[in-house]
């Protein structure tokens, strides 16, 4: 009963402070319009795109990307060609938009390879490519695929908002559970309301955790909210329809959800810990500053080394960033996903227990 | 009830605090521990005011803190209703009200949300507690403010709201550190007359102070607390031996005091 007057207590707080919804919320929708609205100026067209492309081999995805294309209002005309560096040639004149090239047999065999060859300083050919990325992408990952632009620049592709998306998420939720967690823990022990809890006969454990449960819910909201808007859009950001989200299977969501559901529990209980230590809020924002920017500094590491080994699953919040990686770009990486779930929420009940003793212990909580 | 009933016992209280390095720049002393109370016993009866008189620093806050079970004695013990606060600190939270200007309500809630979140915490049943919630609201007034968020009450008010959910689960004991520290005077006759009322109700109540006239005015039983130790302590009329100030002052004077 005391437990559950505790956790009634943050819902309520929140559930009856229209600020409060608003800034768990409002990222999210505020991501969805943003990227909706830049990747609809990007894509829009006067007229539709007709592009031409070479194609050495074949395979069912080029049907994939020429649906994917008409959908957009565009035209895919496919150039059928054995000689690929004629076509390359093509390429870099702008007399073609791209060229393709599918290693032998690429349907059937189990470990197909695909070259994409475009011009990053051809809006057309560019269009192309990340269309064409984006598709293949999703459309398995039993195969390679390797871009070239030939002038040099590379364009930002669907691999690279693949690698990026985890970080963002990463942002989202740890700035979700930072605007919560520092003004209830933090804000409550600098304003003296926490010691008028504590004088009660209310188990300490069960006001550590009637603190971290009830807001490890409200910033799940917020990460799941920012995690929407991003999903969402990021198809429509790249020129893909909506529906191309479809071809990420269930259970790559379910795991991806998994993740940042375990990944929540896990920074709230540390932003209260620290919040619980410190003696202000200003002091307790100054020491979560620095935690975010460390794990930041764990998933650009997860975004620029590519291939980082199995040990990452112990490592907190840089295993859900690898896993979520594997997951967004097609492949189904279990028990790497669940490990690093297990290892958060491990990691979590030591940050709960770790409270409990901070509550219990007079220095933290009355010293001068 | 039984006359002279020893409710609250202290047995050689001890509390030694270790300085930070801020702390020893603030009060420019070089020494790393203080003794903030040293060595207290005393006894506190059933239905009576008991008050612990001393100057700034004296030790009043740490020994009211000790017995409210926020802070654990370096020696010594105290039973509060017969439960060590050492040993059963949870039990004695429940027969305890504390109130000091440390411990804040929260401002977004209500008075009335603030009561039945407070008496949850306690245990206390829920019949009992919306009961309990109309005859305390009623008698001090504050029926017409439960809804009102607690920040958006007056000091007066809030000082009442305070007072009432201290005491949600109807404690047998009242801790109170400077009951009226920082009040205007209406609203230190708000306190003033809730301790009285107290009193009529049975309760028994321990507060510390450095005003003379507060324990003139309230007190049955009186400790005199210089620099962590009891200098006297007795009945009121027996310590303040006609006057309660002049005796002070010779007290504190005897034990190499300055003006
Ligand atoms: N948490 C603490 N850490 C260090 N020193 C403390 C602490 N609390 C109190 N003290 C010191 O103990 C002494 C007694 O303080 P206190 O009990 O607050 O006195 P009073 O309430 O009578 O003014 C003072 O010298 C004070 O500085
Ligand atoms: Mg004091």
């Amino acid at each position: 009963m005391k437990f559950l007057a505790l956790i009634k207590k943050e819902f309520y707080r929140f559930f009856h402070d229209p600020r409060l919804i608003v800034t768990m919320l409002l990222p999210g929708i505020v991501i969805f319009l943003l990227y909706s609205v830049l990747g609809e100026e990007f894509n829009r067209e006067e007229e539709a795109r007709q592009y031409r492309v070479y194609l050495v081999g074949d395979s069912a995805a080029a049907e994939a990307i020429a649906d994917a294309a008409k959908e957009n209002g565009d035209g895919v005309e496919w150039l059928y060609t054995d000689d690929a560096s004629a076509a390359r040639e093509e390429v870099r004149d702008g007399k073609a938009s791209a060229l393709l090239v599918f290693s032998e047999n690429f349907d059937a065999s189990p470990a197909g390879h695909v070259d994409i060859v475009y011009d990053a300083s051809d809006e057309t050919s560019t269009a192309f490519y990340s269309l064409a990325a984006a598709v293949l992408n999703i459309y398995g990952m039993r195969f390679t695929v390797t871009a070239e632009s030939v002038t040099g620049a590379e364009a930002l592709g669907m691999q690279v908002l693949c690698n990026i998306l985890p970080l963002l998420i990463v942002v989202f939720v740890f700035s979700a559970c930072m605007s919560v967690t520092l003004e209830s823990v933090a804000g409550e022990k600098e304003r003296g309301t926490l010691a008028t809890v504590l004088v009660t006969s209310a188990k300490r454990s069960h006001i550590a955790l009637g603190k971290i449960f009830p807001l490890a819910c409200i910033s799940m909201l917020g990460a799941l909210s920012s995690f929407l808007g991003t999903a969402l859009s990021m198809p429509k950001f790249m020129g893909l329809s909506l529906n191309m989200l479809g071809t990420y299977g269930f259970w790559n969501y379910f795991l991806i959800l998994l993740l940042i559901m375990s990944v929540v529990p896990l920074i709230v209980s540390l932003i209260a810990v620290v919040s619980a230590y410190s003696k202000s809020v200003k002091e307790a924002s100054a020491y979560t500053g620095m935690l975010m920017i460390l794990s930041l500094v764990l998933t650009l590491v997860a975004v620029f080394v590519p291939a980082l080994g199995n040990w990452t699953v112990a490592i907190p919040v840089l295993n859900a960033v690898v896993a979520m990686q594997g997951l967004l770009a097609g492949a189904l990486p279990v028990w790497q996903s669940l490990v690093s779930v297990g290892v958060n929420l491990a990691l979590t009940a030591v940050f709960v227990f770790v409270m409990t003793m901070m509550l219990s212990d007079e220095r933290i909580m009355f010293g001068k | 009830m039984q006359e002279h009933e020893e409710i609250v016992r202290a047995e050689n209280l001890k509390k030694t605090f270790t300085l930070s390095k801020k702390q020893q720049k603030i009060e420019r002393t070089g020494e790393r521990r203080r003794v903030a109370v040293d060595g207290l016993t005393f006894s506190a009866y059933r239905g009576e005011i008991y008050g612990l008189l001393g100057p700034n620093g004296a030790g009043k806050t740490t020994t009211l803190r000790m017995l409210s079970t926020l802070i654990r004695p370096d020696a010594g013990d105290a039973f509060l209703c017969g439960h060590s606060i050492v040993k059963e600190p949870q039990r004695v939270r429940d027969v305890i009200g504390f109130m000091t200007s440390d411990l804040k309500l929260e401002g977004f809630f209500t008075p009335d949300y603030l009561f039945d979140f407070f008496g949850a915490m306690h245990g206390v049943e829920k019949a009992a507690l919306a009961a309990r919630k109309r005859e305390l609201f009623s008698r001090f007034g504050i029926d017409q403010f439960a809804g009102v968020q607690v920040k958006n009450l007056s000091t007066g008010m809030l000082q009442k709201v305070s007072l009432v959910i201290s005491i949600v689960h109807d404690p047998e004991i009242v801790i109170f550190d400077e009951p009226t520290n920082g009040l205007d005077v209406i609203t230190a006759k708000t306190v003033t007359d809730f301790l009285e009322e107290l009193r009529r109700m049975g309760k028994s109540i321990i507060l510390s102070t450095h005003i003379f006239s507060l324990v003139e005015k309230l007190c049955d039983r009186v400790g005199i607390l210089l620099n962590g130790k009891l200098a006297a302590e007795g009945a009121l009329e027996t310590v303040a031996q006609g006057d309660l100030e002049r005796t002070f002052f010779a007290l504190y004077e005897g034990k190499g005091g300055t003006l």
